[in-house]
C-alpha cells in the first residue's frame, strides 16, 4: 500500500499540487450553474471537470483570472493558443500587438492588453510597439511572459536597481509597488535611455537573480538556463535577457508546453482536420443553412459514412492545393 | 314684375301660424285655433283663398326679399323655401321662431340671425352657401341643414365648433365633404354631434376623429422639427469614437451637433423619432438610427408591409454593445433584411463580431472604419466571412466576398473552431452555447426511452454530432459569464471554503488513519496469528469452546 506512505504531508501536498484551488473552482461553477449542471449529472460533471484539468482542455473559454492563477493553467493556455493559431504561423501573417491581443479574446473573453505588450516588447525590444510579430516569435515570448509573469517583474525591479547604480545585495521586496515607483523615478532620473542601451553587467545580474531565486515564492527559469544564458555576454539590456531567455531550448522543454522552434509549426493531425474542414466547405459553398439544429443534423449524416470521406480527401488535396497559391497572394 | 306681396294676415290674436305655400293649405297649429273649428275653417277658407292667389303669384312670381314680417312676432315657423330670396333679413324680431326653412333659395350667406332665441331647426339646403357665421348667437339650434351648398374648406365651417347645442347637422353635396377625414374634421368641429348628414354618429367615428387630432399635431411638430434640423450643421472630427463624441452623448448635447446626411435631403425620408439627443429616419427601405435613445423606434409597432419594406439598417454614434440586445429583436421584426451598415459604433474587439450572427439573414455588411478600430485589425474580415458562414455573405465593405476568401478565413479560423468544438469539456459548452443548442446538447447527453445518452467520451468521438455550425456557434458575443450580485458570491465563497476545508480534513484524517494502519498491520497481525494459534493448541478445548459459542450465539 505505497500510496499511503506520503513523504509529503498532506498540507503541502494539497499546496504543491493545487488540488484545492481545482475542487474551489469545480464548486463555485457547479453552484453559480446550478441548472444546467443537475441535469448533466454531478458525478459526470466532476469526472469531467477534472478530467479536462488532467487533458490540459480546462482554460477554454475561461475567464482571465482562472487562467493565471495556476502554472498549469498557464502553461495549458499557451499551448491551446499554438494549436489553434498555428495556421497563421505557417501562413507567414506577421500581425501587431492588437490583433494578437484580439486572437487571445476569442479564447479567453477578457484577455488583458498589458500581458501582450510585455511580450511584444521581449520581441521588439523595447522598440516602438506596434510594429508587426511573427507567429513564433511572438508565441515564445508570450510563454516566457506569461508563464514566468512575477519573476521577470521582480527582475525588472533588480534591472533597474543595477542601473540606478545600487548595490545588489540590497533586499528587494519584489512586488512592492511602491518601492517599483521608487525604482522608476530614480531610473530616469539617471538618464534611463543611454543606460538602457548599454546595460548592465551580467554577471552582477546573475548573482542578482541567483538570489532572487533563492528565495523566490513563484516559479522561476532553471538556474542553469539563466546562467547560461547571462554568461554567454558581458552586457546586457533587460529585453535582450528576457528575448534569449525566451529563446533558450531549455526553458521551453521546462514549461513544457510548446515544442521546439524547428517543431513548431507542424502538427499533421491537425492539418487532416483542417484539410477536410477546408473541403466540406469548397463542396457545398452555396449551403444557406442557418446552422440550426435540423441544418446541421442533415449535414453530419452526409458526412458520417466513411466512403464519402475519402472521396473526399482525394478532391480536397487537388483542390487546396490549387487554392493555397491563390490564397496566399490574395491574402497579401 | 310684382316684387312685393303683402301678407294681410291680421292674424294678431293667433298665436300660431304655420304658412306652408308648398302644399297650398295653411295649417293652424294652435289648439285654440282647432277648438275653434268654425273660426278655423273661415280662416282656412280664407287662407286657402289667399294661398291660392298667392300660390298663383308664387308660381309664376317667386319671392326675393324676406320683409314685413314685422307684427309676426309670435311666429314659430317660417317656411319660405323654394324662392329667389339671396339675403337672410329681418327676422331677427321673431324671437319665438323654431323652424326656419329658407331651402332651395339663393342665399349665399348665413347671417342677420341674432334675436331667433328659440330657433332649434335652421334648413338651408340648396342654397349657395359658401360661409357661416354667427352661429354662437343661436343658443337652442339643434338641427342645422347645410346640404348642397357651396362651402368648401373647414375653415369656413369655423363658427360651427361654437354652437354648443348642435346635434344634427347635414353638410353633404358641399365640395368640403369630399375631402379625406372629412368626418372625423367635422366631429373635431363640433363635439356633441349626433347625427352627420343624416347618419349617427357612432363611438368609432369619434375615436377616428381622436386619432387624426393626434396624428395631425404630429406631423405639424415633425415638420417643423425638420425645419429646424435642417438649419443645424456638423462636422465631428476624428476617425475614432474619440472622447469627444463620448462626452457629447454622456452630457446630452447631441442635438447640437446632429449632422445633416446628404442624403436625407430627399423629402421621402420620414422621421420617426426625433429628440434632442437622437433621430431615427425611415427612408424607403432603409432604416437609419442615430444616437442611442433612435433604438426605442425599433420597439414602436411596425405595420408588417413597412416592416417587411426595410432591407438595410443604418447605426451610427450608437455603442454596439447597446445594438447587441437589440438584434434577436430585429431578426423578428424585420424578415427581409440584408444589409447592415455601422458607423461609429466603437466595435473594438473581433467577439463582438460573433454578435452578428444573431439575425436571420445578411447578404451585405458594411462596418466603417471611422469610429471602428476593429477594422484596422488584419484578420477582422476574415473572422465575419468564419463566423458568419452560415450567412454566405456577398460583401463585405463593397468587396465581394470570394471562394478563396472564404477559404482563406478557414484556414486560418478552422483549428480554432475544430479545437473548440471538440476539447471544451461539454460541462463549459452547456454555459456557452445559446437556448437551442444548449437543449439539443442535453438531449444527446441523456437518454430517452430507447435510446441510450451518449457519454462525453462518445459525444467527442462524434464530436460534429451537433453539427458543423457548432463549432462557430461556440464564439458568442456577449459571452455568457454572467455577473452576479457581489454579495451572493461571496457569502458563496465562503461556503465553498468552508465545504472544502472540511473535505480536507475528513481526507486527511482518513489518510492519517491509513497511514497509522499502515504502520501498525505487521504487529496487529502477528499477534493476532498469535493468538489464534494459542487457542487451537489444545484440540479438544478449542472445539468445545467453539460448539458453546455457536449454541449461544443462536
Amino acid at each position: 500500500m505505497s500510496r499511503l506512505t506520503s513523504a509529503v504531508p498532506t498540507e503541502q501536498y494539497l499546496a504543491d499540487s493545487q488540488v484545492l484551488f481545482y475542487l474551489n473552482d469545480a464548486v463555485t461553477q457547479l453552484l453559480d450553474h446550478k441548472e444546467e449542471y443537475t441535469q448533466f449529472g454531478l458525478v459526470r460533471y466532476f469526472a469531467e471537470y477534472f478530467s479536462s484539468v488532467k487533458n490540459s482542455n480546462h482554460v477554454l473559454f475561461r475567464e482571465f483570472s482562472y487562467i493565471r492563477a495556476t502554472q498549469h493553467n498557464r502553461a495549458s493556455f499557451i499551448r491551446v493558443f499554438w494549436r489553434c493559431f498555428r495556421q497563421i504561423g505557417k501562413s507567414g501573417d506577421l500581425l501587431s500587438v492588437l490583433e494578437y491581443r484580439s486572437l487571445l479574446q476569442l479564447l479567453c473573453p477578457d484577455f488583458p492588453l498589458e500581458v501582450v505588450r510585455s511580450a511584444a516588447r521581449i520581441v521588439l525590444m523595447d522598440d516602438a510597439t506596434d510594429c508587426l510579430m511573427s507567429f513564433s516569435d511572438f508565441i515564445y515570448a508570450f510563454q516566457l511572459q506569461f508563464y514566468y509573469q512575477e519573476f521577470l517583474d521582480s527582475v525588472q525591479v533588480i534591472y533597474q536597481d543595477l542601473l540606478a547604480g545600487k548595490s545588489p545585495n540590497t533586499v528587494i521586496v519584489p512586488t512592492s509597488s511602491s518601492v517599483e515607483q521608487l525604482m522608476a523615478v530614480a531610473a530616469e532620473e539617471n538618464d534611463r535611455e543611454e543606460q538602457q542601451q548599454d546595460g548592465v553587467d551580467s554577471s552582477t545580474l546573475a548573482e542578482c537573480v541567483d538570489a532572487l531565486c533563492d528565495r523566490f515564492k513563484h516559479s522561476y527559469p532553471s538556474r542553469t538556463c539563466t546562467r547560461e544564458v547571462l554568461e554567454q555576454i558581458e552586457k546586457v539590456s533587460y529585453y535582450g535577457f528576457l528575448m534569449s531567455l525566451a529563446k533558450h531550448e531549455g526553458i521551453n522543454q521546462a514549461i513544457g508546453a510548446l515544442p521546439s522552434k524547428e517543431e513548431l509549426l507542424i502538427d499533421p493531425e491537425m492539418d487532416q482536420e483542417l484539410d477536410k474542414l477546408i473541403g466540406q466547405i469548397s463542396v457545398s459553398p452555396g449551403s444557406n443553412s442557418s446552422g440550426s439544429a435540423v441544418g446541421g443534423l442533415k449535414e453530419v449524416q452526409r458526412r458520417a459514412s466513411p466512403r464519402r470521406n475519402i472521396h473526399h480527401r482525394r478532391k480536397i488535396e487537388v483542390e487546396s492545393d490549387g487554392s493555397t497559391e491563390e490564397t496566399d497572394s490574395s491574402e497579401n | 314684375m310684382i316684387t312685393f306681396i303683402f301678407f294681410y294676415f291680421h292674424f294678431t290674436t293667433m298665436d300660431n301660424l304655420v304658412l306652408d305655400y308648398y302644399t297650398n293649405c295653411a295649417e293652424v297649429c294652435d289648439d285654440k285655433v282647432k277648438k275653434s273649428s268654425i273660426t278655423s275653417i273661415k280662416m282656412n277658407t280664407f287662407a286657402w283663398y289667399c294661398t291660392v292667389f298667392i300660390y298663383f303669384f308664387h308660381f309664376y312670381f317667386r319671392i326675393r326679399k324676406i320683409c314685413c314680417l314685422e307684427s309676426l312676432s309670435k311666429l314659430s315657423i317660417l317656411d319660405l323655401h323654394d324662392n329667389q330670396i339671396s339675403k337672410i333679413e329681418n327676422i331677427s324680431h321673431l324671437s319665438e321662431l323654431q323652424v326656419l326653412n329658407l331651402s332651395g333659395n339663393r342665399i349665399s350667406r348665413v347671417e342677420n340671425l341674432q334675436g331667433l332665441n328659440s330657433l332649434t331647426e335652421l334648413n338651408l339646403q340648396y342654397n349657395c352657401i359658401s360661409a357661416v357665421t354667427e352661429l354662437a348667437c343661436l343658443p337652442g339650434l339643434q338641427r342645422l341643414f347645410l346640404s348642397c351648398n357651396s362651402i368648401l374648406s373647414f375653415d369656413q365651417l369655423a363658427c360651427l365648433g361654437e354652437s354648443r347645442s348642435l346635434s344634427e347637422l347635414t353638410l353633404d353635396g358641399n365640395p368640403v365633404a369630399l375631402e379625406t377625414w372629412y368626418k372625423q374634421a367635422v366631429l373635431r368641429c363640433v363635439l356633441h354631434l349626433r347625427q352627420l348628414d343624416m347618419k349617427r354618429i357612432t363611438d368609432e367615428d369619434r375615436r377616428m376623429a381622436g386619432v387624426l387630432t393626434r396624428k395631425e399635431e404630429e406631423k405639424k411638430r415633425e415638420s417643423h422639427k425638420q425645419t429646424i434640423q435642417k438649419c443645424l450643421l456638423l462636422t465631428v472630427q476624428g476617425n475614432n469614437f474619440s472622447a469627444f463624441s463620448t462626452l457629447l452623448f454622456q452630457i446630452g448635447c447631441f442635438h447640437v451637433f446632429l449632422p445633416r446626411l446628404v442624403e436625407t435631403g430627399s423629402g421621402s425620408a420620414q422621421s420617426l423619432s426625433l429628440s434632442d439627443s437622437h433621430l431615427a429616419e425611415l427612408d424607403g427601405d432603409t432604416l437609419r438610427l442615430f444616437g442611442l435613445g433612435a433604438l426605442e423606434a425599433l420597439e414602436r409597432g411596425w405595420g408588417v408591409q413597412t416592416a417587411g419594406a426595410v432591407t438595410v439598417i443604418a447605426f451610427r454614434f450608437i455603442n454596439f454593445d447597446a445594438i447587441v440586445p437589440t438584434l434577436p429583436r430585429i431578426r423578428v421584426k424585420f424578415p427581409n433584411l440584408s444589409h447592415l451598415i455601422f458607423l461609429e459604433t466603437n466595435i473594438s474587439r473581433l467577439p463582438q463580431l460573433a454578435a452578428l450572427a444573431q439575425v436571420r439573414r445578411l447578404d451585405q455588411l458594411t462596418i466603417h472604419p471611422e469610429g471602428n478600430p476593429v477594422v484596422s485589425l488584419a484578420l477582422w474580415r476574415s473572422f465575419i466571412i468564419y463566423r458568419l458562414y452560415h450567412f454566405n455573405l456577398q460583401k463585405i465593405n463593397g468587396q465581394e466576398v470570394t471562394m478563396n476568401d472564404v477559404i482563406a478565413a478557414e484556414r486560418v479560423f478552422g483549428t480554432l473552431g475544430h479545437i473548440a468544438a471538440t476539447e471544451t469539456p461539454r460541462c463549459r459548452l452547456l454555459l456557452l452555447l445559446e437556448e437551442s443548442r444548449k437543449r439539443q446538447l442535453q438531449f444527446l447527453l441523456e437518454g430517452r426511452g430507447r435510446r441510450a445518452g451518449l457519454s462525453p467520451e462518445e459525444l467527442r468521438d462524434n464530436g460534429k454530432l451537433l453539427g458543423e455550425g457548432l463549432s462557430r456557434a461556440l464564439f458568442n458575443y456577449p459571452s455568457r459569464d454572467c455577473n452576479e450580485a457581489t454579495v451572493e458570491s461571496s457569502e458563496r465563497a465562503a461556503v465553498i471554503e468552508q465545504y472544502l476545508q472540511e473535505l480536507v480534513k475528513r481526507a486527511s484524517d482518513t489518510n492519517l488513519k491509513g497511514e497509522a494502519l499502515h504502520k501498525l498491520w505487521p504487529s496487529m497481525f502477528a499477534e493476532m496469528v498469535k493468538d489464534c494459534v494459542l487457542d487451537m493448541r489444545d484440540r479438544g478445548a478449542f472445539r468445545r469452546d467453539s460448539l458453546a459459542k455457536l449454541t449461544e450465539t443462536k
